[in-house]
């Protein structure tokens, strides 16, 4: 084979894995609705409710967990230095807009995909290795909006909500270190966070949830359907879920901020 | 058997020069097959012999690159998805591993084609899954789920589910697979059952003879993608082509052993120079 045949083989198995990837997600979005309460009987909706508890609920411990930690350490951190300046309460400010902003919607999504992508591709795969999916497909009904569509409808609907949480817990993290530190009561660390983030700072978290959610859902999502073969696949596409999704989390993380940035929405007024 | 017993000649499936390759290996080679309306065909074949291709193909799971494939008057090969969903609806397929859903409960999984396929109202459901349930021995395992069940049982709900829409075909994917000789065959005579009492055309891929030619009316049997014999039981057994004698006979294939000892000969040759 020559390099560009080689080059060129390598770009189809590529380009053949973003065209795998976009049509699910469409077949999916369409599919979404059908999600909701009241439709169908709710019976999708009951699916979806479930996978909510199992993606969001069960995972809050943890990214509430990871966010304080991570919160405490930022604050410990800044102070370091801060304080050479005398500038000791400027750490409200960047816990505040560092949590908003970036750290408690990528936390929350690293612990969500460590949890839930090789959950789903876990789930899923086993789905395909025991024929279920094909069964669904031999009984007329659509894998797509019976397994998949309550799963992207949980993560789209979780995701912000914890990322809310653990953001919260994040900023809850740098006030124990100012009680700690400089006695700062409650109200007044709250005063401050209030003055140090706009309402622009937490609908730019929202957003970059909903785009990590998309991500991990459907990462979980298409690796569990691509299971061939036997049950070790199942544990290769979990794995799989687990890279393909953190990296591409990351990567949208530094996308969308580089963005916010460039188009000016970073300064704080 | 009576003249009247014998099935009429109407084909149920009919598979028409079927072929499939993967990766240049050809896997299903021109392949010509009729089901009949209410007979049991058995499907034979070793592994590797192209019959789980056939089977995803007669499913709708896979597409031949040539040859078509008609059921209910549908060629299910180049029909639309809407008319591929409704041939699907009147045939039920029980797969190899049952392919239960696991959060749901025995009843639960049997009621799925009904409640989401059809209008009924919940509680002829019940009463539909009750009586096939009943059907397949399992009227008092309808709150279990598939994971508290035996293989057997798992087996039998899996039938249950098949035939929850009532259809004209069943599809059976290696049926006594995992089972010991009691069960799988409990597990034959209640495909015989079903044949009598509802009147449904059964196809079933297997490759254990001892269930196979208990309940074929006829079988067939394919070796490297080639189907090389049809026939009725009784002259499926007295077949003289060798694969089948092989087969039937259970003689363990030669060729590797043979070309192993050449190899080795020809190796202690060339070290002994």
């Amino acid at each position: 084979m020559t390099l560009l045949e080689k080059t060129g083989q390598a770009a189809i198995v590529k380009a053949e894995d973003v065209g795998a990837l976009t049509m699910q997600f469409w077949s999916v979005f369409r599919k979404l609705p059908q999600a909701l309460p009241g439709v169908g009987g709710g019976r999708r909706w009951r699916s979806a409710v479930r996978q909510m508890l199992d993606i969001g609920a069960s995972a809050l411990p943890m990214s509430g967990m990871m966010s304080l930690c991570t919160g405490f350490i930022l604050a410990l951190q800044s102070a370091s230095e801060l304080r050479r300046y005398g500038a000791l309460e400027f750490v409200v400010a960047l816990v505040a807009i560092g949590f908003t902003r970036e750290l408690g919607p990528l936390i929350t999504a690293l612990s969500v995909s460590g949890r839930s992508a090789s959950a789903i591709s876990a789930e899923i795969g086993t789905m395909v290795v025991t024929e279920e999916i094909d069964a669904l497909r031999v009984m007329g009904l659509d894998p797509v909006d019976f397994t998949l569509a309550p799963k992207y409808l949980a993560a789209l609907i979780t995701i912000p909500c914890l990322t809310v949480l653990s953001t919260l817990c994040g900023v809850f993290a740098g006030y124990l270190f100012l009680a700690f530190s400089l006695d700062m009561s409650l109200a007044t660390y709250f005063h401050a966070v209030a003055e140090a983030i706009l309402l622009r700072d937490v609908v730019f978290m929202l957003i970059k949830s909903l785009v990590f959610a998309t991500i991990i859902v459907h990462v979980g999502c298409l690796e569990g359907m691509r299971v061939r073969g036997g049950p070790e696949a199942v544990g290769h596409a979990a794995t799989a879920a687990v890279v393909k999704s953190t990296f591409l989390v990351i990567l949208a993380d530094l996308a969308a901020t580089a963005f916010f940035y460039f188009m000016g929405w970073s300064a704080t007024a | 058997m009576s003249p009247s017993a014998l099935p009429s000649r109407e084909a149920m499936i009919s598979i028409r020069g079927v072929s499939m390759s993967y990766g240049g290996r050809c896997v299903l080679d021109r392949v010509d097959l009729d089901v009949q309306r209410g007979e049991i065909l058995v499907l034979l074949g070793g592994s590797g012999s192209g019959k789980t291709t056939l089977l995803k193909n007669v499913l709708g799971l896979a597409t031949p690159e040539t040859g078509s494939i008609t059921m209910h008057g549908v060629d299910i090969t180049s029909c639309s998805r809407s008319e591929l969903g409704a041939v699907r609806r009147r045939v039920g397929v029980a797969f190899q591993a049952a392919a239960l859903f696991n959060s749901l409960t025995v009843e639960e999984n049997v009621a799925l084609p009904l409640r989401e396929l059809t209008a009924l109202a919940d509680s002829t459901i019940k009463l539909m899954v009750r009586l096939k349930l009943l059907a397949v021995g399992l009227s008092d395992a309808g709150s279990l789920y598939p994971p508290e069940l035996s293989g057997g049982m798992r087996k039998r709900a899996a039938v249950a589910r098949a035939m929850a829409l009532d259809p004209e075909i069943l599809i059976f994917d290696e049926p006594s697979a995992g089972l010991d000789p009691i069960v799988s065959a409990e597990l034959d005579e209640l495909i015989l059952f079903l044949k009598r009492s509802f009147g449904i055309t059964i196809l079933v891929v297997t490759h254990e003879l001892e269930s196979a030619f208990h309940i074929a009316d006829r079988v067939a049997m394919l070796y490297k993608g080639r189907l090389i014999a049809v026939d009725r039981k009784e002259q499926f057994a007295r077949n003289t082509h060798p694969r089948i004698r092989q087969f039937l006979d259970r003689q363990a294939d030669d060729s590797p052993r043979l070309a192993a000892e050449e190899f080795i000969s020809t190796y202690l040759k060339g070290s002994a120079t």
